[in-house]
């Protein structure tokens, strides 16, 4: 299209570093709106997975004697929050800038991209408080921990492809945000995160390995805290996370030109 | 690029919406298939923009006029790149800012210094341009005081003034304007026109879409007339303001009842038949400030009426 903005169309490099200077700008905006005139600010993010570990390993714990433990939930919940969350609020990215994409030309991916960025900034400010937390029941840092920038660009890169996806439907089928609301809530109980990935009976396994998320939450705990390296379905989970990635990226490319119109 | 060479090149440009049919919602799709089948079918289309083409030379000053609904915004809308033409092409390759309703980038909670810089960091200049060029851009819209307060603060004179002052100061070489002048106060309003036209001095080449008939006719080199998705008239500035002028007053009813009380020099009458519609007004107004011909035209079909009746 001839008619795009010419300052996005320079080429190469030049294009390219606006573009992250205004996905900066975004992510920057919304996180510090995120908790402006809170108190307690950025602590709150910390609450949520915090509470839901220690009511969780008392619950499942103590009063059902599972003897999991309150830093087994907490290694599974604070990757799960991570992308929950990110997830949940890509869903109205594209639907709620209406305004935005009917007045200006501008490189769409940065909305559904500030969003996952900044859930990302907030689980990565949150790992010290987890690590602190691990540290204390005396999981000291093992090699295995050279492996969490993987599984950490891993699960990143399959939120993004999530995001894409859901924020370009989520504008021709509104229906989508609360279907996403209600999978995800699945997808908490089908993902090892309240219970062992090794505990799942063999006739159910396949739900384990067709879910994506699944070998990185069960990677998370093995290089926290048992300190080994991720098992070998990651690579599978690998597989799945680029078709993600592909399919929510050529879905935005393919839907975005009509956003315009259908908003 | 040499000079001749047209910096925007419209061809064959037309747009097509779906209608929405009721009864063709996924509700009743799932529940009762066969109505919604129906209903799919039926739906009509509609062309909001059919057939149109034109050039605009470099430096050149062009409005595009119409009444509500005509389809002038869908096609600035389309020049901008925002939505995409169903068929036909659109070639430019100039530098383009876009004056589309102003200020729709603007967050409420934070300064309008931030939201300069993000409505430039928006449109596609890297931060150190827009931080270099916000002092005069914080002048010009006169808020000095006020830069770094929320933007919750300003009036809505204060966001336009804002919001214009930031895409003047882009240093385009195609300017697309939208309806956004209407909005500041008149002192203002004089301010933009003032510095659009000496952007267009400059060599800036300016696409206006405006109901500001007095505007168009004051600055446009040449202007062209939308009538339900297309381009019926293009040319003299003067003409085509008349030409629109006189299809309106022929088309509604309304203006041409309240051009008859003017001339029987019932104000409050005329006042009340107009007080609905702004756009009516404009057209009324502009009807008869720049256009005598047409003043006198109706005075004499009035009385002729007049004699018809006596």
């Amino acid at each position: 299209m001839n008619a795009a903005s010419a300052h996005f169309r320079a080429p190469g490099a030049r294009g390219f570093r606006k573009s992250s200077e205004l996905l900066a700008a975004l992510t920057s905006r919304e996180l510090r709106l995120r908790y402006q005139g809170s108190l307690f600010g950025w602590a709150w993010s910390l609450v949520r997975p915090l509470a839901l570990g220690l009511i969780l390993s008392f619950a499942l714990g103590k009063v059902l004697g599972t003897g999991i433990t309150a830093e087994f939930l907490l290694a599974g919940l604070f990757p799960w929050f991570w992308f929950q969350s990110s997830v949940q609020a890509a869903t109205g990215t594209f639907v709620g800038n209406g305004g935005l994409l009917k007045k200006v030309k501008f490189p769409r991916q940065v909305l559904p991209l500030s969003v996952v960025l900044g859930n990302t900034l907030q689980f990565l400010f949150a790992l010290p408080v987890l690590g602190g937390f691990l540290l204390w029941h005396g999981h000291e840092p093992t090699r295995a921990w050279l492996a969490l920038p993987l599984i950490f660009a891993m699960q990143f890169l399959l939120i993004t492809g999530l995001a894409f996806f859901v924020a370009s439907v989520t504008v021709f089928f509104r229906d989508l945000e609360h279907i996403v609301e209600v999978l995800l809530n699945l997808v908490f109980y089908a993902t090892p995160i309240i219970y062992a990935a090794d505990k799942v009976p063999d006739n159910y396994r396949w739900v384990i390995r067709l879910n994506p998320l699944a070998p990185l939450a069960d990677g998370w705990r093995r290089i926290l805290l048992d300190g080994e390296w991720p098992g070998s379905d990651l690579w599978f989970s690998g597989a799945l996370t680029a078709v993600v990635l592909l399919v929510g990226w050529f879905t935005f490319r393919r839907l975005e030109d009509a956003f315009a119109d259908v908003i | 690029m040499s000079s001749d060479s047209p910096v925007l090149a419209v061809r064959a440009v037309s747009k097509k919406y779906r209608m929405v049919a009721p009864g063709s919602e996924l509700k009743t799709l799932l529940l009762h298939p066969g109505a919604a089948l129906h209903a799919r079918r039926q739906r009509s289309n509609l062309w909001a923009v059919g057939d149109v083409s034109f050039e605009v030379g470099r430096g050149e000053f062009f409005s595009i006029i119409g009444a509500n609904g005509s389809g002038k915004s869908t096609l600035l809308r389309l020049l901008a790149g925002l939505s995409r033409p169903t068929s036909g092409r659109i070639e430019t390759n100039a530098r383009m800012s876009t004056l589309l309703e102003l200020g729709s980038g603007f967050h409420p909670q934070v300064s309008g210094r931030e939201n300069a810089i993000m409505n430039g960091l928006l449109v596609g200049m890297s931060r150190a341009e827009i931080e270099g060029l916000l002092p005069r851009i914080v002048e010009f819209a006169g808020l000095q005081e006020f830069i770094d307060q929320p933007m919750r603060t300003y009036s809505s004179g204060m966001y336009v003034r804002l919001g214009f002052a930031i895409a003047a100061f882009m240093e385009p070489e195609l300017l697309l304007v939208d309806e956004v002048l209407a909005v500041g106060d008149l002192r203002f309003q004089e301010k933009c026109y003032d510095h659009i036209a000496g952007l267009q001095k400059q060599g800036v080449t300016i696409v206006m879409v405006s109901h500001d008939l007095g505007a168009v006719e004051r600055f446009s080199d040449r202007a062209a007339l939308m009538e339900r998705g297309r381009m019926i008239a293009i040319g003299d500035p003067k003409k085509v303001v008349g030409l629109h002028v006189e299809r309106l007053a022929s088309s509604s009813p309304e203006i041409r009842a309240a051009l008859e009380e003017h001339i029987a020099g019932d104000q409050e009458g005329m006042d009340r038949l107009l007080a609905e519609d702004p756009e009516a007004r404009a057209a009324f107004e502009a009807a008869l400030e720049l256009n005598p011909d047409f003043h006198r035209k109706l005075q004499e079909e009035a009385a002729r009426g007049s004699e018809r009746l006596g």
